[in-house]
């Protein structure tokens, strides 16, 4: 968050419309996104009420669970919803590409995506993985043996979406907030139905008023928890019916009532994303999206156990570090991506444009520990921005990104800095090599880093070829019989 | 009193609970709820007459479940609550008493059942006495002058050491974490049941970490845990203290102010809550049932608060819309102490034209 | 049944896991098959008179108890099929029969009294037949209660020969609250739940006793014979 972003949240309030936040994409969006609208029975931390998942917005899947008390028919939803989910997830799996580097690596040509409508969905998901990878597929409480296989899925997929920019299982409110921003707090950004209000709001309303429709009692909330009064007045009496009369079409029609409308929500934001231009960070970041799923499909073919229930010290630290490379690479390829994102941080002084200025390109000095001279030109920038960073500082440019520079002095309105690399081997800056008098450009402290350099799997996840990972958890008998309540 | 029973004309009040004083702690600053809750206000019929969507209800499928754990960690003289207070706590064998309050000699009342609690607790914190759960308790605590009864799930008693607040949630702890809101929710209420304990057995009686009873990931079975609520407790021991000087409050209010449900027309109800000002922030979402009303009023004001505490610090000074915007806008005159604010925001705007354009 | 169970104890005693795992897999389907034969059609309607039911539940559970634990252990034990709520009017019918005409059945289900208030203890049923002091209950009477019962349907399960899986499971649910009676997996073993409870039984009987024995005395003392049987409202009977 930035002054910017409360300046256009001021702005959006007075013109009663979201205003963009971006200018392009950054998310990359499947051909065919999986959208997936669960519904969980409240009170309950796993227990399914119903769902509308597929890929295609005219024929959603309906899937219901007409007694959500009923252990085996919960276990029916979980092997109905793996029915549509693993053969989407295995037809896209299967396609591998091998990757020529220093150590060649597989990659999948696409991946799944799961778009679900809110956080609050992506933590439903990773609950129904807990609840069900570690089911055993014969003896006592056997289960369909998409149920575990689906469980290990979903664990994967929510797993990676801690990670900032995956876009294997996204949130649809945080696409959107990512992407546009609305007059209204962060909390009411969170109900899907208002946030889209404001982005889209239908012929004839303001982004207020078709907010406002969302608070409306027969707008159904996007999930996964339903309204007390549906419970109330619809839900029991639909499962009443189902228990007397073993007929679920009371609880289908009940259910669909308050699925379908999200679902309808889902593809029009769907519609509204795809209509952005696709950042080059989405492209690449989808790739590495690929290689995990690659890696987590050979893991699961090649006889892996179910990930653990807890990570040990040292891979949850493991994880943490990676987590926070993820959001450091990811916050900064957007702004270098995008000239509305790095304005929010020229806004708060950690990056300054302007045009140059001068040029020093004769300039030579001997770098600390160096022993001979090497050229170092200097180059002056002259900015409105209120710079807040500090001399010494190394800063980068989206204009350039491969080229790192040094600020050495700042003076009212002008900021002086080094070029340190990139000029070629001569005793001169090669050409071109050093921005010129007269060009804008925006330097940075931001540093893409990884994300700019060839997608490598990560080294917890070296495939077992090479080592493999970390010893897994090893489910025991205790697990599988995890009684449900 | 007067006054607030004036206020409340001929409509039943609705008395507080741990919930209502936990949430009246969670915003201090707003006058409204605290002079309807200090009148005991229905503040969800209040709604209701203004025609809002009521949402504060439960799910009867949450309250059931959460009936069901409650009894299963009660059954057969809580056993299942003593054997996680004995692994918690490290109870010996010999303390095993379990005591129901709720059984007053037939009588139902309130004042008997809390006289009874008051005695019983008194003769096990004097040492007299066998009970280590006891069950159903009925506390006391005195709110802006109105005696608010409190009926906390357990409270556990380890001799030799000090009284534990029980709080039994059919929330589920999946591989030891739990759903953070919920716990804190949980937290919050709990605080409001150990200070009306403390009020009555004194401060070192009470353990500020209350036991937290929740079924174990997907699972019926009753586990536990302790939470730390010191930090509740000075924050609701804040907000007590300043609800005591709710006079204060009722002197600034038009002396003939009424909020009599059943006398009043809806607009009439309207423009008497309106009379008494609100601090409006987002958060209240999620705590107060008056919020949509209170959130209707601060954007047809053009309250900066209702954008969200961000936003509110980030323009730190100015308070409406409008004023953001005119500050924003160059050749616009700012006073002195918005200069730089000024200068800064119509830099932003710049950046941000240019960025879209 | 019987004897797979004990088959799986020595196996587990002697460390022969796998030997173990695989005799619990044949106990299961065992287990299942019982289930599938004894499971009876729900429509039949019931046998005994639910006042019987409750009866010889209580016969078997020796000291007073709460509806829910029952109808489980009627259900698990004798085959029985009791809903909660049939026994919510149980007290007040047996009271109304008794002032109408007392003693002319053999027996009352009646309530357990408070030791403070000599009220009846809320949500418990007992039986008439009871000596008083069985009846009273005193702060330590829950536990002593719960520890006597399981140790009685242990001591029944052990008489028995075929026995439904449920009542294992219930003893099972029990043991998972008594110290050292089991680990709460895998089917409980009756003399394990004996010994553990008798050990914590030790431990609280002689106070439990006292107790009991000094309100029983004050009950006969100042009560009459329905308020003895049905406890008393009127709390001017609170002990100082």
């Amino acid at each position: 968050m930035s002054l910017l972003h409360s300046y256009v949240k001021v702005k959006a309030r007075e013109r009663g419309r979201a205003l963009p936040r971006a200018t392009v994409r950054h998310v990359h969006l499947a051909e065919a996104p999986m959208v997936f609208v669960p519904l969980r029975l409240a009170g309950e931390a796993a227990a399914p009420l119903g769902a509308m998942v597929g890929t295609d917005p005219r024929r959603p899947t309906l899937l219901v669970v007409p007694q959500p008390r009923n252990r085996d028919l919960r276990f029916q939803f979980l092997a109905d919803l793996g029915a549509v989910l693993l053969p989407y997830i295995d037809r896209i799996s299967r396609q591998v590409e091998t990757v020529e580097a220093k150590t060649p690596f597989e990659r999948c040509l696409d991946a799944p995506q799961i778009v679900v409508p809110s956080p609050g969905g992506v933590e439903f998901a990773a609950k129904l993985g807990r609840s069900s990878r570690f089911r055993r597929t014969t003896g006592p409480y056997a289960v369909d043996p998409a149920v575990p296989m689906l469980g290990r899925w979903l664990t994967f997929l929510a797993e990676q979406s801690e990670f900032a920019g995956s876009s294997l299982m996204v949130a649809m409110t945080d696409l959107l907030t990512a992407h546009w921003v609305t007059g209204q707090s962060a909390v009411e950004d969170a109900d899907l139905a208002a946030l889209l209000g404001w982005i889209d709001p239908p012929e004839g309303l303001t982004g207020p008023e078709a907010a406002a429709l969302a608070d409306d009692p027969l707008t159904p909330p996007a999930g996964p928890d339903t309204h007390p009064e549906f419970d109330r007045q619809e839900l029991q009496k639909a499962i009443e019916h189902y228990d007397v009369t073993g007929s679920a079409t009371q609880v289908e029609e009940a259910l669909h009532g308050q699925l379908r409308p999200t679902w309808d929500r889902m593809w029009q934001a769907i519609g509204l994303l795809a209509a952005l231009k696709e950042s080059p960070g989405a492209t690449t970041r989808w790739e590495r999206d690929r290689v995990h799923v690659a890696l987590h499909r050979a893991w699961i073919d090649g006889g892996g156990l179910p990930q653990g229930k807890r990570d040990s010290a040292v891979a949850a630290a493991k994880r943490l570090a990676r987590l926070e490379a993820a959001q450091q690479s990811f916050e900064a390829t957007r702004a270098f991506d995008d000239p509305l994102v790095m304005a929010e941080y020229r806004a708060d002084g950690v990056a300054f444009a302007g045009e140059v200025v001068a040029v020093d390109l004769t300039r030579r000095i001997v770098p600390p520990g160096g022993k001979r001279e090497v050229p170092r030109p200097l180059v002056t920038i002259e900015t409105s921005d209120p710079v807040r960073l500090a001399k010494g500082k190394k800063v980068r440019s989206p204009s350039r990104p491969r080229q790192s520079a040094t600020i050495t002095s700042l003076a009212d309105r002008m900021v002086t800095v080094q070029i340190d690399d990139g000029m070629g081997r001569g005793s001169q800056p090669a050409e071109g090599s050093v921005p010129g008098v007269g060009t804008v450009i925006c330097y940075t402290e931001l540093d893409p880093g990884e994300s700019r350099r060839a997608p490598l799997p990560p080294r917890e996840e070296t495939p077992w070829t090479h080592g493999g990972p970390p010893p897994d958890y090893v489910p025991t008998d205790d697990d599988a019989a995890e009684p449900w309540s | 009193m007067n006054r607030l029973d004036a206020i409340r004309g001929g409509t039943p009040g609705q008395d507080h609970n741990a919930r209502s004083i936990a949430a009246l702690a969670a915003n201090p600053a707003c006058d409204r709820r605290a002079v309807l809750d200090a009148a005991a206000i229905d503040k969800p019929r209040l709604m209701r007459r203004l025609r809002f969507d009521d949402r504060w209800g439960q799910s009867p499928f949450a309250i059931q479940r959460n009936q069901q754990f409650t009894d299963l960690v009660k059954a057969n003289g809580a056993a299942h609550l003593l054997r996680l207070l004995r692994t918690l706590l490290d109870l010996p064998i010999e303390e095993a008493g379990y005591v129901n309050l709720e059984d007053a000699g037939g009588n139902e009342g309130q004042v008997a059942r809390h006289g009874h609690t008051r005695r019983v607790i008194r003769q096990t914190a004097e040492g007299r006495g066998r009970a280590t759960i006891l069950d159903r308790p009925l506390l006391r605590l005195d709110v802006a002058g109105a005696q608010v009864y409190l009926e906390p799930d357990v409270i556990a008693f380890q001799l030799g050491g000090v009284f534990h607040i029980v709080a039994i949630k059919s929330f589920a702890i999946v591989d030891d974490q739990a759903d953070t809101p919920k716990v804190s929710a949980a937290a919050r209420e709990a605080a409001v049941y150990v200070h009306a304990l403390r009020e009555l057995v004194g401060r070192d009686l009470v353990s500020h970490d209350v036991i937290l009873v929740c079924p174990r990931d997907f699972t019926n079975e009753p586990t536990a845990t302790t939470v730390d609520v010191r930090h509740q407790l000075v924050t609701l021991a804040r907000q007590l203290s300043r609800l005591t000087r709710i006079d204060t409050i009722l002197d600034r209010l038009p002396e003939n102010l009424s909020l009599d449900l059943d006398a009043l027309s809806p607009a009439q109800i309207e423009a008497a809550v309106a009379a008494v000002p609100a601090r409006y922030a987002p958060q209240c979402l999620s705590a107060c049932e008056l919020s949509h009303l209170c959130r209707r009023e601060a954007h047809d004001l053009g309250h900066l608060d209702a954008l969200g505490r961000v936003v509110r610090d980030d323009l730190g000074g100015i308070e409406s819309v409008r004023a953001a915007l005119r500050v924003a806008t160059p050749g616009e005159p700012v006073a002195d102490d918005q200069a730089e604010i000024a200068e800064r925001l119509r830099h932003v705007a710049r950046l941000y034209d240019e960025a879209v354009a | 049944m019987g004897k797979l169970r004990k088959a799986i104890r020595q196996a587990t005693a002697a460390g022969r896991h796998a030997e173990a795992r695989a005799l619990r897999a044949r106990l299961r389907e065992a287990e299942r098959q019982w289930d599938a034969e004894v499971e009876q059609p729900a429509t039949q309607p019931p046998l005994v008179p639910v006042r019987e039911q409750v009866h010889r539940a209580l016969t078997l559970l020796g000291a007073p108890t709460a509806a829910r634990m029952i109808v489980a252990v009627d259900e698990s034990f004798f085959g029985g099929q009791m809903a909660n709520t049939q026994l919510t009017s149980l007290r007040r019918d047996e009271e109304k029969s008794y002032r109408s005409a007392p003693g002319a059945r053999p027996y009352y289900l009646c309530a357990a009294l408070t030791s403070e208030l000599l009220s009846p203890a809320r949500g418990l049923l007992a039986l008439s037949t009871w000596a008083l002091p069985q009846r009273i209950i005193g702060p330590l009477s829950p536990r002593t209660d719960f520890l006597t019962s399981a140790v009685r349907l242990a001591e029944h399960l052990m008489r028995l020969d075929d026995v439904s899986p449920g009542a294992f499971r219930l003893l099972g649910q029990l043991a998972q609250n008594i110290p050292g009676a089991g680990d709460g997996f895998g089917p409980a073993d009756p003399a394990k739940v004996i010994a553990a409870a008798g050990a914590e039984l030790a431990v609280h009987q002689e106070r439990d006793q006292m107790d009991r024995r000094e309100a029983a005395a004050r009950a006969t003392d100042r009560l009459g014979p329905v308020e003895r049987l049905f406890g008393s409202g009127i709390r001017t009977v609170r002990s100082a």
